[in-house]
Formats: C-alpha cells, sequence, structure tokens
C-alpha cells in the first residue's frame, strides 16, 4: 500500500510553512507597535527611584533580629543616610528600660497655643517638610466646651492666647488598647513594655488602616517621598524613632524614643515656654507625672469612651 | 474564519489595547504627583528652646552684666528709698527705674516695692514675715505667697524642667519663677503663634482664619511645566468652577485655586 498522500495543496503552502512578504509585514508591525506601548506603558516605573536593595529587601521582621542583624540594619541606614543628605547620623536601636512605663500630662490652663511645640517635633523626628508633617495638631477651643469635632487647627492670630479660648494639643496618646495595633495586617506596629506604640518603617506596607483606626488623627501618611532639607537634619536617630522614613509608610509621635529612652524628656516638652508639658516614669513614685495624677485635677483621657486609655493625661491648674 | 484572520484580529486588538494605554500614560491622566506649594522652613526662633527671661541665677551663671542688680551704684546704703505715690494711691515709678511696670496683681494693692524688695538692703528680697531671700532664691520668696502654685513647682507640675526625665542619667534643670514670669508683671506674656498645618488642599483665603499672617509664604504656588498646560486643559474642560479663578500667568494666588 503506497504511503498517504502527505495533506499537501501548492494554496496552502506559503501560509503553514513559510512567510510570505505581507506576513512578515503585518506582523512585524503589529510587534513593534506592541512593544512600543508596552515599552510606553512601562514608563512609570522610571521615575521610581527608591528600588529596595537586596539587603532591605530580604531584611527580616524587628522582633525576629539578632543583634547581629540590627548591627547590620543600622550600618545599611547609616550608609543610606549618609548617601542621600551627605551627614553620617548615630543610628541607635534603644530598648525599653526596666520599670519604666511613660505617660505624658498636658496642663490645659498653661498651654498658650503658640505651637511651637509642632515645630520641635518637625525639627527633631526628622519628618518631611514638604509636604510637611506635623505629628502634634494643636487645637482651638471656646472656653467651657470640649467639642474637639468642633475645634480650630488652623487659627493664626496675631499672638495667641486668645481671649475666650483655650488650646488643646492633640498628639499620639500611646493608648494602652491601641486600636492601630490591632488593625495592622502585617504586624509593622506593636507597643513597647514602655508604653510607646512604635512602627518598623521596613516592615510597613502602607496600607494605612491605622490610621482609619486612631480616633485621635495621630498617624501620618507619607504620600510622596519626604524631603527634609540638608541643614535641618537631625542626625541624632534610632532605628524605631526619627530615622528617616521612606515614601508609603506611617509614621506618628513616639514620645521621642531616641531622648527618652536615653533619659531625656521629649523635644515637646524642652521647648514649650509656658511649661504646659510633663513627661515621666508613672512607675516611679516620686516622678512629676505622679504627682500630677495623684495631686492635680486630671480631667481627661481624650475619647475616654473609644475603651483606649491614653497614656496622655490632660490636666487644669484649679 | 480563517486561523490566519484569527491571529491577525487578536493581535490587532492587542495593539489598539496597548497603544490605548501608551496614550494614557504618556498623558497622564490620572496618577500625577499632587501639585506641592512651597512651604518656607520655620523660622528658627519658633525651635529655641530659651525661656521667656533670664533670671539673676541664669545671669550670674552666664557671667553676664549685673549692673542692674548693682542697686547701691545709685542708692545709699543705710538710707531706705522713699516712695511717692499718685493721689489714687498708685506708685509713682521713679524715671531710673521706667522700665518697671507695676503689674503684679488685680487688686492694684500691690503697689509697694517693700512687699518684696528689703528696704534695708536693696540688693536683698524680703517676704511679708521678714526672712531675707537672695535673688537667686527668689521662687522661696514668690512662694510665701503663691502657695499652692510653689508646692506645685516644687513637685515639677507647675513650671519648665529640662534635661533628664531620668536623673540616674542626667541632670534636670528645673527653672526658677522669674523665667517665665516678670515680677512686677507676672502675667505670662503673648507671643506670635508658630506656622499651623500645611493642607494640601489649600483652602479659599476668605474661609475660617486661614489667612496666614504667619505664614505668608504659602500664598503662592507655582505652576510650571505640564501643571499650567493641565491647568489649561481643566479649565477647558469646566474643570474649574469659575473661569476667572485661573490667571494665565505662572504663578497663582493659593487663595484662588480651587479645591478638586
Amino acid at each position: 500500500m503506497p504511503a498517504p498522500e502527505p495533506n499537501f495543496t501548492p494554496d496552502a503552502a506559503p501560509a503553514d510553512a513559510g512567510v510570505t512578504r505581507r506576513s512578515f509585514l503585518r506582523t512585524s508591525a503589529v510587534l513593534t507597535t506592541g512593544l512600543a506601548a508596552l515599552a510606553a506603558s512601562l514608563k512609570p516605573l522610571l521615575q521610581m527611584n527608591d528600588f529596595p536593595t537586596a539587603e532591605r529587601f530580604l531584611q527580616k521582621y524587628y522582633k525576629e533580629m539578632t543583634p547581629d542583624d540590627m548591627a547590620k540594619v543600622i550600618r545599611r541606614i547609616e550608609n543610606e543616610v549618609e548617601r542621600q543628605y551627605g551627614i553620617r547620623p548615630h543610628v541607635r536601636d534603644l530598648k525599653p528600660m526596666d520599670g519604666v512605663e511613660f505617660v505624658y500630662c498636658l496642663n490645659l490652663t498653661r498651654c498658650i497655643g503658640c505651637r511651637k511645640c509642632v515645630h520641635a517635633c518637625v525639627a527633631e523626628n526628622n519628618q518631611s517638610r514638604n509636604p510637611e508633617i506635623q505629628y502634634i495638631r494643636v487645637l482651638r477651643l471656646p472656653d467651657g466646651s470640649l467639642d474637639i469635632e468642633k475645634a480650630e487647627h488652623n487659627y493664626a492670630p496675631e499672638s495667641v492666647p486668645e481671649k475666650g479660648y483655650f488650646y488643646m494639643p492633640v498628639q499620639c496618646q500611646q493608648c494602652k488598647n491601641p486600636p492601630c495595633v490591632k488593625v495592622c495586617p502585617v504586624h509593622a506596629t506593636w507597643q513597647e513594655t514602655d508604653g510607646i506604640t512604635v512602627i518598623d518603617y521596613d516592615w510597613c506596607i502602607g496600607c494605612r488602616y491605622c490610621e482609619a483606626a486612631c480616633p485621635y488623627w495621630a498617624r501620618r501618611f507619607n504620600f510622596t517621598k519626604p524631603s527634609i532639607p540638608k541643614e535641618r537634619l537631625n542626625p541624632e536617630m534610632s532605628y524605631l524613632g526619627n530615622r528617616p522614613r521612606r515614601q508609603g509608610v506611617m509614621e506618628k509621635c513616639h514620645f521621642c524614643i531616641q531622648r527618652t529612652r536615653a533619659g531625656r524628656y521629649p523635644a515637646c516638652l524642652e521647648v514649650c515656654p509656658a511649661g504646659a508639658r510633663k513627661f515621666g516614669n508613672i512607675l516611679d513614685p516620686n516622678s512629676e507625672v505622679s504627682y500630677i495624677l495623684k495631686n492635680k485635677r486630671v480631667f481627661i483621657q481624650l475619647k475616654e469612651e473609644m475603651g483606649t486609655s491614653p497614656r496622655f493625661f490632660y490636666y487644669f491648674d484649679v | 474564519m480563517s486561523p490566519g484572520s484569527k491571529t491577525s484580529a487578536v493581535l490587532f486588538g492587542l495593539s489598539t489595547i496597548f497603544v490605548a494605554l501608551a496614550a494614557g500614560f504618556l498623558l497622564d491622566f490620572r496618577g500625577q504627583p499632587a501639585l506641592l506649594y512651597p512651604i518656607p522652613l520655620v523660622a528658627t526662633n519658633f525651635l529655641d528652646t530659651a525661656t521667656v527671661r533670664r533670671s539673676y541665677a541664669d545671669l550670674v551663671r552666664a557671667g553676664d552684666d549685673l549692673s542692674d542688680f548693682d542697686c547701691y551704684a545709685c542708692h545709699e546704703r543705710g538710707k531706705p528709698p522713699r516712695l511717692r505715690f499718685d493721689a489714687d494711691q498708685h506708685l509713682i515709678v521713679p524715671k531710673e527705674h521706667s522700665d518697671v511696670v507695676m503689674g503684679h496683681g488685680r487688686h492694684g494693692r500691690n503697689n509697694n516695692c517693700f512687699n518684696c524688695h528689703d528696704e534695708n538692703n536693696l540688693e536683698l528680697l524680703e517676704t511679708r514675715d521678714g526672712h531675707q531671700v537672695k535673688f537667686a532664691d527668689s521662687p522661696a520668696l514668690c512662694g510665701s505667697c503663691h502657695g499652692p502654685t510653689y508646692r506645685d513647682w516644687e513637685a515639677g507640675a507647675h513650671g519648665r524642667i529640662s534635661g533628664y526625665w531620668d536623673r540616674d542619667l542626667g541632670e534636670a534643670q528645673r527653672k526658677a519663677c522669674v523665667n517665665c514670669h516678670n515680677p512686677h508683671s507676672p502675667r505670662f506674656p503673648s507671643r506670635q503663634p508658630a506656622p499651623g498645618p500645611h493642607l494640601l488642599r489649600p483652602v479659599a483665603a476668605g474661609a475660617a482664619s486661614s489667612g496666614t499672617p504667619s505664614n505668608p509664604g504659602s500664598e503662592w504656588v507655582s505652576l510650571v511645566g505640564r501643571d499650567s498646560w493641565r491647568a489649561a486643559v481643566e479649565t477647558k474642560l469646566g474643570v474649574l468652577a469659575r473661569e476667572d479663578a485661573r490667571p494665565t500667568g505662572a504663578v497663582v494666588k493659593l487663595a484662588q485655586y480651587p479645591s478638586r
């Protein structure tokens, strides 16, 4: 039996086996257009300038790092800061002290609403200057009311204090029962034993759930690449504190962890001209904050009804 | 449909999508960074941690000019100065002391220098019950009348403390009454507030207190390059509420920049 005739016709031959001039031109035109379009659509990636290095990408979770790992990470951060700002910073990873729980007290009788704390905080903690990120928001409220939803945030009179108003600075309240920590899907924020709720900026994915969960408007998001002028960079840094952040991560007040864990007062307290801000260890019965909570008319934990149990107390003199 | 024409239809569809995407990305319809307006750096006087006033103790520590406290350069020893009062029993402040504003208390009775100064030794202070107090220890004098405040100050609840909360690690400096209060006119002085929050979307100038005496630089925004082109397009498309809100120049008044 002869072998079956292959299914071969002279007409079909060019389509199956070879390339005609026409199909070659058509296909290559389509391919060129497609590739050009693909390249154009990937163009925005060129604007990405903050590709993580392999080192940062493979970095471990803060709580799983050994001291050696941390030393390496600190060296990496110091190098990155030096490359970007030309200043060699001093980065530390300060741990909570034993027998210390921080509490902040703010005297509403004394606050004059000058907002110096806001800017001392920005300077200390290397927040972005444009757009400007501020951890502290000073609210102006009419005397005799405490409806903070109706507070004025943008007051700008010639001089403060103004007659008929009082001022209430609000910042992270370092809650004992922090809603922001509960909602974080990646455990990038947690409460330390000294009461400070911290953020690992290298672990944060920027989902902003914590911002939504916080009843005190305390969390800030880096929508753009933070910009800090070289001459305003604070080189005394800590890993969980004021080291420069990247675009796309959250940040907030951390009681100046780089200062307070070294025994110093936070920057907002140091700059307050009226002495309205008090900070200390509540576990020490001789500290200022212990005296205030025992003896002064401490009227609120802000939004007490939320059950967050802040470590930030407001008090009056009279 | 032959296999060849099916392939070319798919390829044609794909390339149309690619071209559309390319056009979209190139023209950047969405996803441009927000317009940034220049935010001036905050003046460094707002970052200053100095106290409102310098006390006698501060001057001594700094080795500064103490001639203001050299009473017997003009006064005579052993001869208490005579005070003069006007018809309403207000003290007449002599012109040599014209920097002194008598404003201690609102009742008008604290109008006698020797309520606090020792008339027999002007280089000392004296409490009402006759205890002599040095200028450097003035809080003891203030506390002789302002008991509860003095108690709070001693406990650290009133006044300023700076340095270290952990006294094992470093020193804390407690500021004295006169670091903040002028003893002759003790009301805490008012001052200019530092700039408030900078909004990504500036509010209209007329609206509540966005007036910017402390923040003049934020009134202007510079629209350059593609942003001004985009603004022109938006104006054409009627995105803006008022066409006249966007001047043609490269610089627009921030107050007129509408929120989107």
